[in-house]
C-alpha cells in the first residue's frame, strides 16, 4: 500500500489490524464525512414539500429494518419471513404506552429518545424468544417459524381490544428543545432524528462486524458445524442475531409510530415482511451498503409502479384487476430478476463502480 | 444593429405582455380538492365507480361553467387502500394548496383525523362510519352512518318478523370498517330494540360459507344482517342458495331472510349472486337507477356524457362519488354568492350552513342534505330496496331509524 493514503490506488494490508479498518484510505473517509455532510444540510438549501419528505424519511425508516434484517438473513444465513412483526412489535410499544398513558404524555412527547430505546429492546427481546426455534430448526423450517409469528403478531393486534383491533392509535406530538416540533416542520425533524439514527446504527454494525461478535455471526452462516468446533455455539449465536435484528427492526417501528403519529396494523403485515426481504436481497445481502441500496430501489419502484396502476386504473375499467396485481408482479418479477443475474444485489454494482473510479484511467 | 435588437425584443416581450395580460385577468380562479381513495387494491370495485363520479361531476361544473370562469380542480389519487399511502396523498395535497377534502376508507379516515383537525380541512369520506365524527370537528358523513343503517334495519326487521323475537347473526367485514357499528346495534338492543343478537360473525376470505350458515340456521337464525363489500355476500347468498335457506318472502318461516347496509348492495351485487340474490333487503340513502327519477336520469346522463359504461353508469358508488362533488360545488357556489374568499374556512363555514332553508337536494338521494355544528350526518334517511326479478326495487318509503337517537 502507497506510504500516502491519500494516493492509494488499491486496498494492500500488511496486517490484520489494516484490514479491520472501517475506511481503507483517507480518500474513502473523506468521501464519506462529505456525503454525511449533504445529508445533513440538503435540506437547509432545498425545499421539497411535505409529501416527498414522508417519502425519504420513510426510506430511512425502511434502511433501519433492513439493517437488521440483513444482519440476520444476509450476515447469519437465518431467514426471516416475519421482520415486519418485528417492527410492528416496536411500533406497538410506543402505542401500548399511548393507551395506557395517553398519546399527549410526557413520557410518549418529551421522553422519546428512551421510548425508541425501549422498543428497540421490545423488539430485540422478542426477536431473541422468535429465534429460540433456530436452536434446533434450519432453513426453511426457521423461515416458517417466523412466518408464523407474523401470522400470530397480526391475529393478536386484530382481535385485542388494547390494540383498537388493528385501528390506529394515535401518537401525540414531539417535543425539542425548542419547544413542540410543529407540523410543518414535523418530517424535517423526523428526517434528522431518523439520519442520527442510521448513522449510529451504521457506524455501530460496521464496527459490530469487525469484533469477534460479528464475525461469529458469518462463521455460522458459512458452516455451523465449523464454527462450532471452533468453540462458538451456533444456536446461541442464532438467537442472538434474531435479538439484534429486532432491536434494530424495534427501533424502526418506533419511528415509523412517531412518524406517522400513529400505528395501525396495516403497516406491519406479512406483504410488509416480504417487502423488507425483497429490499435486502436487492440491495445486497450480507454488506452494509445493501441496506441503504434496497430500501431506496424498492421504495422508488414502487411509487413508479403506483403511477403507472393509478393511470391505467383510472382510464381502462376493465384493467383494475390488472393494475391491482402490478405490484406484487413487479416485486416478484425485480427479485427474481435480481437472483438470477446479480445476486449480490446493488451493493455490487456499487463495489464495481468504485473499483472503477479507483483505478481509472487504468482498466486494473 | 445590436441597438436595433434590444429594441425589437423589447417590443416583442412588451406585445407578448399586453396579450397574455387581458387573458389573465380574465380567467378566473382555480379551486383544488384532493381525492384519495382505492382505484386499484382492496375495494376497487366500489372505488373506482366512486372516482369516476367525482370526476365526471367536476368535468361537468368546468365544462357548463356552472361556475363562470372559475373551475375546480380536483386531484385523484390511488392509495390501493393503504393508510400509509393516503398518508402521503394528503400531505401532497396540502403542498398543493387544497380548499377542501374528499376521503375514502374508514381506516384512513380514523388515522387522519389528528390531521384533519390541525389543518382544519373539511373532509367528506366514503366512509359512513359513525366513528368517524368522534372527537372531530371538520369530518362529515355525506348520508346516514353505517350504525343508523344496521340499526334501520334491524328495526325492520323487528316491526316486520311474524311472531316472537327475532333471531339475528351479523355478517361483518374483519375491519375498522365492519365492527364499527356491531357495538352501536348491541346498544340498540340493551336500548329495548326487542331482537336477539345470536352471532356476529366476521368472514375471512371464504370460499364457502355452508358450515356457517348451516350452524346459524341450526340456532335458529331467521336474519342475517351484513355489513360488508359485495363479493362475501354473493358468496354467502349461493351458498344459502344451494343449501335451500334463502327466505323467498320477509321472515318465510325456517329460512333465512339477508339484508345489508350501503356496500353490501348494488348491481355489483345482483351480477355476483344472480338468482339467488332474490329477495336481498338492502338499505341506502341513494336513489338506484331501477327506480327511475330525476337524480337517476342526471346519474345516466352525467355517465352517457363522459362516455362511461353501463356498469359504471348505473352504480350506485358512481352516484355516492357524484354525491359529495355536487355537496362541494354547492358550497362553494354559496360562499361566491355571497362574495366570500374560497378557502377552507369559509367552505368549512358553508358545511355548517347547510341545514333548515339551506338544506341540499343533490337530487341523487333519497333526502336533503343537512350539517350544522350538531349533526355531520348528511342524509338522514334511508330507503330500503329488495331484489326483485334481478333488480332493486323500493320497499316503502324513506324512513329514519329511531335509535340512533336513543343509543346517543
Amino acid at each position: 500500500m502507497s506510504s500516502n493514503r491519500w494516493l492509494a490506488t488499491g486496498n494492500y494490508f500488511t496486517s490484520y489490524k489494516e484490514e479491520q479498518r472501517i475506511f481503507t484510505t483517507s480518500l474513502d473517509r473523506s468521501v464519506m464525512g462529505v456525503f454525511l455532510c449533504v445529508l445533513f444540510s440538503w435540506p437547509l438549501f432545498f425545499s421539497i414539500g411535505n409529501k416527498y419528505m414522508l417519502v425519504v424519511d420513510n426510506i430511512l425508516v425502511a434502511v433501519i429494518a433492513v439493517i437488521g434484517l440483513n444482519l440476520v438473513t444476509g450476515f447469519a444465513g437465518l431467514i426471516s419471513i416475519g421482520h415486519a412483526a418485528f417492527v410492528g412489535i416496536g411500533a406497538y410499544t410506543v402505542a401500548s404506552f399511548c393507551r395506557v398513558l395517553g398519546d399527549s404524555h410526557p413520557l410518549i412527547t418529551h421522553g422519546w429518545p428512551p421510548m425508541i430505546v425501549a422498543a428497540g429492546c421490545m423488539g430485540a427481546l422478542f426477536g431473541a424468544v422468535v429465534g429460540l426455534p433456530a436452536l434446533r430448526l434450519k432453513h426453511l423450517y426457521l423461515a416458517i417459524a417466523t412466518l408464523s409469528f407474523q401470522m400470530i403478531f397480526q391475529w393478536t393486534i386484530n382481535f385485542m381490544d388494547f390494540f383498537d383491533q388493528g385501528q390506529t392509535i394515535s401518537v401525540g406530538r414531539v417535543f425539542w428543545v425548542t419547544g413542540e416540533v410543529a407540523r410543518n416542520e414535523h418530517y424535517l425533524f423526523w428526517y434528522y432524528v431518523i439520519l442520527t439514527v442510521i448513522v449510529i446504527l451504521g457506524f455501530g454494525v460496521r464496527n459490530l462486524l469487525r469484533t469477534r461478535y460479528g464475525r461469529c455471526l458469518v462463521a455460522v452462516r458459512d458452516n455451523d458445524r465449523a464454527a462450532d468446533a471452533m468453540g462458538m455455539h451456533p444456536g446461541l449465536v442464532k438467537v442472538y442475531a434474531f435479538g439484534l435484528a429486532g432491536f434494530c427492526a424495534g427501533v424502526a417501528g418506533a419511528l415509523h409510530a412517531y412518524l406517522y403519529r400513529g400505528v395501525g396494523i396495516d403497516s406491519f403485515t406479512l406483504y410488509h415482511s416480504i417487502n423488507y426481504l425483497a429490499m435486502a436481497i436487492v440491495g445486497g445481502l450480507g454488506t452494509l451498503q445493501g441496506a441503504f441500496w434496497g430500501p431506496l430501489a424498492i421504495r422508488v419502484l414502487d411509487l413508479q409502479v403506483e403511477r403507472l396502476s393509478e393511470w391505467a386504473g383510472s382510464h381502462v375499467t376493465a384493467a383494475t384487476n390488472l393494475t391491482t396485481a402490478l405490484r406484487p408482479l413487479s416485486f416478484g418479477l425485480v427479485i427474481v430478476l435480481f437472483l438470477m443475474f446479480e445476486p449480490r444485489g446493488i451493493a455490487n454494482w456499487w463495489r464495481i463502480f468504485k473499483s472503477y473510479v479507483k483505478l481509472w484511467p487504468f482498466r486494473y | 444593429m445590436k441597438k436595433d435588437n434590444v429594441t425589437t425584443w423589447t417590443f416583442l416581450l412588451a406585445a407578448l405582455c399586453l396579450l397574455t395580460l387581458p387573458a389573465q385577468a380574465l380567467a378566473g380562479e382555480v379551486y383544488k380538492i384532493g381525492l384519495s381513495l382505492a382505484i386499484t387494491g382492496p375495494t376497487s370495485d366500489a372505488g373506482n365507480p366512486y372516482a369516476k363520479g367525482v370526476e365526471d361531476y367536476f368535468k361537468y361544473v368546468n365544462d357548463t361553467k356552472m361556475l363562470g370562469d372559475d373551475t375546480i380542480d380536483c386531484m385523484i389519487r390511488d392509495d390501493q387502500y393503504k393508510n400509509d399511502v393516503t398518508k402521503r396523498n394528503f400531505e401532497d395535497f396540502l403542498d398543493q394548496g387544497i380548499v377542501f377534502y374528499l376521503n375514502y376508507s374508514t381506516g384512513s379516515t380514523l388515522a387522519l383525523k389528528k390531521d384533519f383537525e390541525e389543518e382544519r380541512m373539511p373532509v367528506l369520506p366514503a366512509s359512513f362510519h359513525a366513528g368517524n365524527l368522534v372527537d372531530s370537528h371538520y369530518i362529515f358523513l355525506p348520508i346516514a352512518s353505517y350504525s343508523a343503517q344496521m340499526i334501520g334495519l334491524t328495526e325492520y326487521v323487528v316491526k316486520h318478523n311474524k311472531g316472537g323475537k327475532p333471531k339475528v347473526a351479523m355478517f361483518i367485514h374483519p375491519s375498522a370498517f365492519g365492527r364499527g357499528p356491531v357495538e352501536d346495534v348491541q346498544k340498540a338492543v340493551a336500548a329495548g330494540l326487542d331482537v336477539e343478537i345470536v352471532e356476529v360473525v366476521e368472514h375471512g376470505k371464504d370460499l364457502d360459507n355452508t358450515a356457517m350458515l348451516k350452524r346459524l340456521s341450526e340456532k335458529g337464525v331467521q336474519y342475517v344482517l351484513c355489513h360488508t363489500v359485495q363479493s362475501p355476500v354473493a358468496t354467502m347468498l349461493k351458498d344459502a342458495s344451494s343449501l335451500g335457506l334463502v327466505a323467498t318472502s320477509f321472515g318465510e318461516e325456517g329460512k333465512i331472510t339477508f339484508l345489508g347496509a350501503h356496500y353490501t348492495g348494488g348491481n355489483d351485487l345482483v351480477a355476483l349472486a344472480g338468482d339467488s340474490a332474490e329477495n336481498f333487503y338492502w338499505t341506502t340513502s341513494y336513489i338506484v337507477t331501477s327506480e327511475p327519477g330525476e337524480g337517476t336520469d342526471m346519474q345516466l346522463a352525467l355517465a352517457q356524457r363522459y362516455n362511461r359504461d353501463e356498469k359504471a353508469a348505473n352504480s350506485h358508488n358512481y352516484a355516492n362519488g357524484m354525491m359529495v362533488a355536487q355537496v362541494v360545488t354547492e358550497i362553494i357556489k354559496r360562499a361566491k354568492s355571497k362574495g366570500k374568499e374560497i378557502n377552507k374556512e369559509t367552505l368549512y363555514e358553508e358545511l355548517l350552513d347547510m341545514n333548515g332553508a339551506n338544506a341540499f337536494s343533490p337530487k341523487t338521494t333519497v333526502g336533503d342534505v343537512t350539517f350544522s355544528e350538531s349533526d355531520h350526518q348528511g342524509v338522514d334517511t334511508l330507503q330500503l330496496y329488495v331484489v326483485k326479478n334481478g333488480t332493486f326495487a323500493s320497499e316503502g318509503s324513506p324512513f329514519t331509524p329511531e335509535y340512533t337517537s336513543k343509543i346517543q
